[in-house]
C-alpha cells in the first residue's frame, strides 16, 4: 500500500469583489498521485502551477481565502483532510516534515537555533530537556554543520542562507518523519550551495528510508534526485511517470517544452523557450488549459481530454499523448 | 544625532516665539511708554541683535538651565516645570500603564481570531476611543460620577481640600501618603486619580489596541510563525512565539504613542484642575505667557526625545539582532 | 476604466451598476458604509442648516437661560438663552468649513513635498525627512495650540496651522510611494525618454503615488476636526458665542458640575459622530486599499 494517496484534489480561492460579486480561482484542480514509502517524487511546474499549494492542501497549512472544497488525502492510512487540526498538527514536524524555501525568514528571529530544534523535538517526543540537546546536537552533525555544540547557541541571524537551510533539515528530520517535504528548498541560496543542500537532502532521505516530494521548477533537480516526477500546468497534473522515461520520451507538449526549454538543451540550439502566459485561473477554457499555448491544439482540445498511459507507469493528460510528433530526438 | 535633534528643537521654541504677531516689547512696556523707553526694553530683550545671535543667546541660557520668566507666576520658569513634571507623571503613568494592560491583550486577542465578533466589537471601541475628545469625557464623567452620583470628588487638584497632603519624597501624592503610612490622604489622593486616570487610560487604550492587533496579525502571517505551525508545534507555543516577536514593535509603538499622549493628559489637566505640567503650559499658551511657553514645549519634546532612547535601549536588550547594527 | 465600462450596467439581479456597487462595497466594508452614512447625514446638516434650524444659532433668549431640554428647545438653551439645538446643527458647517480646506491644503504642501523629496533623495530628502522627525518628538495637539496662540486667533489661521502641520503626513506616504516606484521600468524608460523631471514627477508618478495619500484624507479630516474643536475649547481660535462644538463644550463645561448637562453634552455627541465617521470611513478606505491588511 502507498503512504500518501492524493486523488482529485481540488482548492479554490474565494473571494468578492468590489462589485460584490462572488469570484472563485480554481487552484488545484483535481491533483492526484501516491507515494510509495522510500520513493522520491519531484514535483514541477512553473510559478502560479500550484506545486506548493498542493503541498499546503494536504496538511492543512491553507491560509484564507485558499479553501479545499473536494478530494481525498490518505496518508498512512490515515485521512487527513477530515482529521481533527489538533490531530493534524501533531503530524506536522513529525511523520510528515517540511522544509521552506527561505530558511531565513523561516527560523524564529528570538530564539537560538538549538533552542528551536529542542522545541520542535519536544513538541512530538516525550523526551527530557537534556536528551533533546544530545538528538539536536546529532542532527545538526548529521547534516553537516561544523562545530554543532557551538552552533546550538547560534542566533537565525548569525547564519548563512546554506547554513540556515541545514538547520531547517535537521529541524525537519529531527522527527524521523515518513515523509519530508522540500519546497523549494534551494531557490534562495547560491548556486555552489545548492548542490550541496540537494546531495545532503538525498543521503538523508536514503539513510532514513524516508518518502520524500520535491518542489521545483528546475528540472535539473528532477533528473539528478528523483525517482519519479510529476509536471502540474494551471493547478492539474499533466504528466507524471518515472523520470527516466519522462525525460526520455514527454508525451505532454507541455512537458515536451519544458524539457526542451532545460538550459542544456538551450545551448545546443535543439530547444525552444517555453513561451505564453499562465491560463487566469478565475477564468479557465474548458477543455485543456494548456490549448491557449500548445503548438498542436486542435478543435478536440475543446473537450476534457483524458489520462493516457503511456508506458509503464508514465501518464500523460493529452488528447494527442503519444501520438505527437517527438520534439527532439 | 541627538545633539542636531536638539539643537533643532531648541530652534524650534525659539522660533515659536518669534513667527507671532504679538509683540513683547508692547505687552512689557504698557501703552504709555516713550520710544526711548521701547527702545531700552527692546535692548534689554536683545531684540535689536541679528536672529542667530539671538539664538545662540537663548541657546546658551538653556544649556545653563536659565528659561526665563514666567509672567504669571512670576518665578523662573524651570522651578515652576520642575516642580509640576511628577505631578504630571503621576497621572501620565498610571493612565497608560492601565491603558497599555487593557489594550495590548484586547489586541493580541483580537489578532488570534480575525473576523469574530470580539474583534469586531475591539476594533469599534478602539475607533470610538479614537473619536472621543478627552476634555468632554473628563467633563461627562464629573457630571455623572460628580454630580449625579457623588462617588467622586470635585474635579479641582489631586486631593481634597481639607486633607493634609503628605510629605514630597516622589512627588506622586498616592505614593508618599502611602510611604508615610497616612492613610487618609492615600485615600483621598487615590480618590482623586480615579477619574482622570480612566480619561487617560481610554483614549490612549484606543490607538494601542488598533496597532497591537495589526502588529500581531501581521507576526501571525511571518514566515517563521508559519514554519512554526508548519512544525506542528502546540498552539500555546506558536502564540509565545507571536507574543515575543510582536513585544518590540508594540513597545516602540506605545513609545511613540507617549509623545501625543502629554499632549492629551496636558488637557485632562485643564479640565481636572491638576495642577501640573500640563495645565501650567496650557494655561501660559492661552495668557500668551511665551516664557513659560517656550519651557513646557521644550519639556515635552525632551520627554519624548528621552522616552525614544530609552526604547532605543530596551530594544538592543530584547532584540538580539539589534546589537548587530551600528 | 475601459474594462469596466465594458461590462453589462446591470448584474444578474437586475440591481442597477451604481447601486451593486455601494452594496459590495458596505458588505466589504461595513466599516466604510456606516461611516459615510454618518457623513452624508451631517453634510445634509451642513447644507440645508437654515431649513433644519427651528431658531438663528446665535439668537439669544435672555428669559431662556439654561432651559432645559423641553418641546419649544429640543436641546435646551446655553447660559446666554441659545437654542443648543440649532446651534449644534450649524456646528456642523464650522467642521467641514474647517477640516476639508485644512486637508486640501495639507495634501496641496505634502503630497508635491513628498513626490520630489522622494525623487530626488539626497541630501534634499535627507534633511526633510529630519525635520519631519523633529516635529515628531512635539505633541501635535500642543503644537498647533501654541502656534495657532502665537501666530494669531482667527479661523484662517486655524486652518492655515492645521493644514501646514498636517502635512508631513502626507509627504511621508507620497514619499515612500515614490521611493518604491523610482526604480520600476515604467519610471526609467520614462527618464530614459528624456521627460522633463517635472513631467515625470507629475505624469508618470503622481497618478501612481497618490492613491496611498487618498486613503489617509478621512482620517487626516477627522483629526483636523478634533484639534480645531479642541483649539476652540481652550478658547484658541475660535471664541464663544460662534456656534463650534468645541466652543460650545467650553461654553457648557461649568455647567456640567453645577446640572446644566446638555450644553456641553450635545455638541460632545456631534463632535465624536463627526469624527467617528470620518474615522471609520477612513478604516474601512484603508482596509478597501489595501486587500493585505485584512486576514
Amino acid at each position: 500500500m502507498a503512504l500518501l494517496q492524493v486523488d482529485d484534489l481540488q482548492t479554490r480561492f474565494i473571494s468578492r469583489d468590489l462589485d460584490n460579486q462572488v469570484r472563485v480561482a480554481k487552484a488545484i484542480n483535481g491533483v492526484g498521485f501516491s507515494l510509495g514509502r522510500g520513493e522520491v517524487l519531484g514535483l514541477v511546474g512553473e510559478t502560479g502551477a500550484g506545486k506548493s499549494l498542493t503541498a499546503q492542501s494536504m496538511i492543512g497549512l491553507l491560509r484564507p481565502p485558499a479553501k479545499v472544497v473536494d478530494g481525498l488525502v490518505e496518508f498512512d492510512g490515515r485521512d487527513l483532510l477530515s482529521m481533527d487540526p489538533g490531530a493534524l498538527n501533531a503530524l506536522r514536524g513529525n511523520e510528515i516534515a517540511l522544509v521552506v524555501q527561505n530558511p531565513l525568514t523561516s527560523l524564529d528571529p528570538l530564539t537560538r537555533i538549538g533552542d528551536q530544534l529542542i522545541r520542535v523535538h519536544r513538541a512530538h517526543r516525550k523526551v527530557s530537556v537534556a536528551q533533546a540537546r544530545e538528538r539536536a546536537i546529532d542532527m545538526m552533525a548529521a547534516v553537516g554543520i561544523p562545530a554543532p555544540e557551538r552552533r546550538m547557541r547560534a542566533w537565525p541571524h548569525e547564519l548563512s542562507g546554506g547554513m540556515a537551510q541545514r538547520v531547517l533539515i535537521a529541524m525537519a528530520l529531527i522527527n524521523e518523519p515518513k515523509l519530508l517535504i522540500a519546497d523549494e528548498p534551494t531557490t534562495g541560496l547560491d548556486v555552489t550551495v545548492q548542490a550541496q543542500i540537494l546531495d545532503l537532502l538525498r543521503d538523508m532521505v536514503r539513510r532514513m528510508d524516508m518518502a520524500a516530494i520535491v518542489i521545483t521548477h528546475d528540472l535539473g533537480v528532477v533528473a539528478h534526485y528523483c525517482d519519479r516526477m510529476a509536471v502540474m500546468f494551471a493547478g492539474a497534473i499533466v504528466e507524471s511517470g518515472p523520470v527516466d522515461s519522462v525525460f526520455a520520451g514527454p508525451a505532454h507538449p507541455y512537458t515536451q517544452a519544458l524539457i526542451s526549454a532545460t538550459p542544456e538543451r538551450l545551448a545546443l540550439g535543439s530547444g525552444a523557450i517555453v513561451g505564453g502566459p499562465p491560463p487566469d485561473l478565475y477564468a479557465l477554457p474548458e477543455g485543456c488549459h494548456y490549448r491557449g499555448r500548445c503548438p498542436h491544439a486542435a478543435e478536440v482540445c475543446g473537450s476534457a481530454p483524458p489520462d493516457r498511459e503511456i508506458g509503464a507507469g508514465q501518464v500523460a493528460r493529452c488528447h494527442f499523448a503519444g501520438n505527437l510528433p517527438a520534439a527532439f530526438q | 544625532m541627538i545633539v542636531p535633534l536638539l539643537v533643532g528643537i531648541l530652534f524650534f521654541t525659539f522660533m515659536l516665539v518669534r513667527i507671532g504677531s504679538q509683540d513683547p516689547v508692547g505687552l512689557l512696556a504698557g501703552p504709555t511708554a516713550t520710544q526711548a523707553e521701547i527702545d531700552m526694553i527692546t535692548r534689554d530683550l536683545g531684540l535689536d541683535q541679528p536672529l542667530f545671535v539671538q539664538f545662540s543667546y537663548y541657546m546658551t541660557n538653556v544649556v545653563q538651565g536659565d528659561l526665563g520668566e514666567s509672567w504669571l507666576s512670576n518665578r523662573p520658569v524651570l522651578s515652576d516645570i520642575l516642580q509640576r513634571i511628577p505631578i504630571t507623571l503621576e497621572l501620565l503613568f498610571w493612565g497608560v500603564g492601565i491603558g497599555a494592560l487593557i489594550a495590548i491583550p484586547v489586541g493580541l486577542h483580537a489578532a488570534f481570531r480575525p473576523g469574530r465578533a470580539f474583534d469586531h466589537v475591539s476594533r469599534f471601541l478602539s475607533l470610538l476611543g479614537f473619536s472621543i475628545p478627552t476634555y468632554w469625557l473628563g467633563l461627562v464623567m464629573l457630571f455623572v460620577f460628580f454630580y449625579l452620583l457623588g462617588w467622586a470628588p470635585p474635579g479641582i487638584g489631586r486631593i481634597g481640600l481639607i486633607v493634609i497632603p503628605p510629605e514630597p519624597i516622589t512627588g506622586s501624592y498616592l505614593i508618599d501618603s502611602l510611604l508615610q503610612g497616612s492613610w487618609e490622604a492615600a485615600r483621598s489622593a487615590a480618590s482623586h486619580l480615579v477619574l482622570p486616570v480612566i480619561c487617560v487610560a481610554i483614549v490612549a487604550a484606543a490607538p494601542i489596541i488598533k496597532h497591537t492587533r495589526a502588529i500581531a496579525l501581521e507576526v501571525v502571517g511571518s514566515d517563521s510563525v508559519r514554519y512554526a505551525r508548519a512544525s506542528g508545534l502546540p498552539e500555546a507555543i506558536v502564540r509565545r512565539v507571536v507574543l515575543r516577536n510582536s513585544t518590540v514593535p508594540v513597545m516602540t509603538f506605545v513609545g511613540t504613542e507617549l509623545t501625543g499622549l502629554v499632549g492629551t493628559v496636558s488637557l485632562i489637566e485643564y479640565v481636572f484642575a491638576w495642577g501640573g505640567l500640563g495645565q501650567y503650559g496650557l494655561n501660559a499658551i492661552v495668557a500668551g505667557d511665551f516664557a513659560a511657553v517656550q519651557g513646557y514645549v521644550l519639556a515635552l519634546a525632551l520627554f519624548s526625545v528621552l522616552v525614544f532612547l530609552i526604547i532605543d535601549l530596551l530594544v538592543v536588550i530584547l532584540e538580539p539582532r539589534a546589537s548587530e547594527q551600528p | 476604466m475601459t474594462e469596466a465600462s465594458l461590462r453589462p450596467t446591470r448584474d444578474a439581479a437586475g440591481m442597477p451598476r451604481a447601486l451593486a456597487r455601494i452594496v459590495g462595497i458596505a458588505r466589504r466594508s461595513p466599516t466604510a458604509a456606516i461611516g459615510m452614512a454618518i457623513l452624508t447625514g451631517f453634510a445634509g446638516l451642513a447644507v440645508f442648516a437654515p431649513l433644519v434650524m427651528p431658531y438663528d444659532p446665535i439668537a439669544a433668549f435672555p428669559r431662556e437661560i439654561l432651559t432645559a431640554p423641553n418641546s419649544e428647545f429640543w436641546l435646551g438653551t446655553d447660559g446666554n438663552g441659545m437654542d443648543v439645538f440649532s446651534r449644534v446643527i450649524y456646528g456642523a458647517r464650522y467642521a467641514f468649513g474647517i477640516a476639508i480646506p485644512a486637508v486640501i491644503l495639507s495634501i496641496v504642501i505634502g503630497v508635491p513635498l513628498g513626490l520630489w523629496t522622494g525623487y530626488v533623495g539626497g541630501y534634499v530628502d535627507e534633511v526633510t525627512m529630519r525635520v519631519f522627525d523633529a516635529l515628531r518628538v512635539f505633541p501635535s495637539i500642543i503644537l498647533a495650540l501654541a502656534v495657532v496662540a502665537a501666530t494669531g486667533q482667527s479661523l484662517v489661521n486655524v486652518v492655515l496651522v492645521i493644514g501646514v502641520l498636517d502635512s508631513p503626513i502626507f509627504a511621508r506616504v507620497v514619499r515612500s510611494e515614490v521611493l518604491a516606484l523610482r526604480s520600476s521600468t515604467f519610471v526609467e524608460s520614462a527618464i530614459a525618454a528624456g521627460n522633463p523631471t517635472r513631467r515625470i514627477l507629475f505624469v508618470h508618478l503622481l497618478p501612481n503615488a497618490i492613491q496611498g495619500a487618498m486613503a489617509q484624507t478621512a482620517v487626516r479630516a477627522a483629526w483636523a476636526v478634533r484639534i480645531s474643536a479642541t483649539l476652540a475649547f481652550l478658547g484658541v481660535g475660535i471664541q464663544a458665542p460662534t456656534p463650534e462644538w468645541g466652543a460650545m463644550i467650553r461654553q457648557g463645561a461649568e455647567f456640567m458640575v453645577t446640572g446644566q448637562w446638555w450644553v456641553a453634552l450635545f455638541p460632545g455627541i456631534a463632535l465624536i459622530l463627526m469624527v467617528l465617521g470620518l474615522n471609520m470611513l477612513g478604516d474601512g478606505l484603508q482596509d478597501l486599499l489595501n486587500p493585505r491588511r485584512k486576514a
